[in-house]
């Protein structure tokens, strides 16, 4: 008995037009309709008109050692400025006397890389397509990215953020996003710390195998690159992983000593 | 990171750097003499299954009879937890063996490599050379 009070409750509710509004039977429903031509079809809503994208679908991790194995050259070395070839050379020194990843950042101390290394972290990222946009997650320091595709121009004079502001087209299955307004104090390519406020990244990503991404980076900053320096990257596709939470300070003891290593701190808090 | 600056590395110290050398973005692995195996036995004391990396913290009997602590640093949950590994893989009281590079600083600690549980279960803790 109990269960059948609340069907007549409604029952009842329908019939005084109390739920009309919901039923679209409003009075004045009708000022508010458009015409037939204003109206998105079904099928031609920016809704729908996302299934003509490429399936990017599932998250990508980097491939790093695998693929440039798979026949790659590597690239040659970047053309630098003399503002900044002593750095590199110096860090390119670094990793033949202590092999291994050499290079020192803020990074170590949590503070997010800017693009393009947010882009090159070794944990997965993934891509979520809404009308007139692209947005990226990033695991690795959970970074976002919102690429917009709806035509509108960058803005002037962005204000200087790690990921800089983005725009992007489609050149058929390619998105091509530049970015711009990316804080000066970043790194634009291992061995380089800081960049100019003109640095332009330019991604250019397609599927280069059903299940490989590809992304060729090319970073243009005359202050920096005499020329303008492309990389390419690769990541393979997991449709089954999930992101997982990454909050660097959660057990960081890797932060920069006063000399600008990693401490590798072994102290314990009583009781840990 | 970027393929370039990775590439580079791994082709000039070719193989103690091809296993495993992107260890870490977070910070640079240069503290650790890497590729220079070497091994601890004793007791898992407590395993920290956090960002940005895991750490084990292990005892051994010293010479003196007192107990003396190690520290190993290990890949992060984003690798780790996508190979088989997670929160319960080490327990505290358990005896393993476990290889690890060690610091440069011969402080007692290292990056650990691979831990062979008390069942004789061996649980790889870095990228293996592709073969």
């Amino acid at each position: 008995m109990r269960a059948r009070i609340p069907i007549a409750l409604v029952a009842a509710a329908i019939a005084s037009g109390t739920l009309g509004a919901c039923s679209g039977a409003a009075p004045d429903s009708a000022s508010t309709k458009t015409t037939p031509s204003e109206t998105p079809s079904k099928e031609n809503s920016p809704y729908a008109q996302l299934a003509k994208l490429p399936d990017w679908s599932g998250v990508w991790e980097p491939m790093r050692f695998a693929r440039p194995s798979a026949g790659e050259t590597p690239p040659a070395p970047p053309k630098l400025t003399p503002a900044y070839a002593g750095q590199y050379a110096a860090f390119e020194e670094k990793n033949k006397s202590t092999p291994g990843i050499n290079f020192v950042s803020e990074v170590a101390n949590c503070v997010p890389p800017g693009v393009p290394g947010s882009m090159q972290q070794p944990y997965p990222i993934e891509f979520l397509f809404t009308p007139g946009r692209v947005t990226v997650l990033i695991e690795t320091y959970s970074l976002i990215r919102r690429i917009y595709t709806d035509g509108s121009p960058p803005p002037a004079e962005p204000d200087p953020s790690y990921q800089g502001t983005s725009v992007g087209h489609w050149e058929g299955d390619t998105l091509v996003v530049e970015t711009t307004g990316i804080l000066p104090e970043t790194s634009p390519l291992n061995g380089i710390n800081g960049h100019s406020d003109k640095l332009r990244i330019t991604e250019r990503i397609r599927l280069a195998e059903p299940d490989v991404l590809e992304i060729t980076t090319t970073r243009d900053d005359p202050a920096v690159f005499v020329e303008p320096y492309t990389t390419t990257a690769h990541y393979q596709r997991h449709r089954d992983w999930k992101i997982m939470e990454y909050v660097c300070a959660q057990n960081n003891r890797d932060r920069l000593d006063e000399h600008g290593n990693p401490a590798f701190s072994l102290e314990r808090k009583p009781g840990e | 990171m970027n393929v370039q600056t990775v590439i580079r590395p791994a082709l000039l110290c070719l193989a103690a750097c091809l296993i495993g050398a992107p260890a870490s973005a977070h910070h640079s692995t240069a503290m650790f003499e890497w590729g220079k195996e070497k091994t601890l036995s004793g007791t898992i004391d407590k395993y920290e299954w956090t960002q940005p990396h895991t750490f084990i913290w292990v005892v051994v009997p010293g010479k003196d009879g007192k107990v003396q602590q190690w520290g190993f640093e290990g890949m992060s949950p984003s690798w780790l937890g996508r190979r088989g590994w997670g929160i319960h893989s080490l327990t505290r009281g358990d005896k393993v063996k476990l290889a690890y590079y060690p610091l440069r600083d011969g402080r007692q600690g290292g990056f650990y490599v691979r831990i062979t549980l008390p069942d004789g279960r061996t649980l790889e803790a870095l990228p293996q050379r592709p073969k």
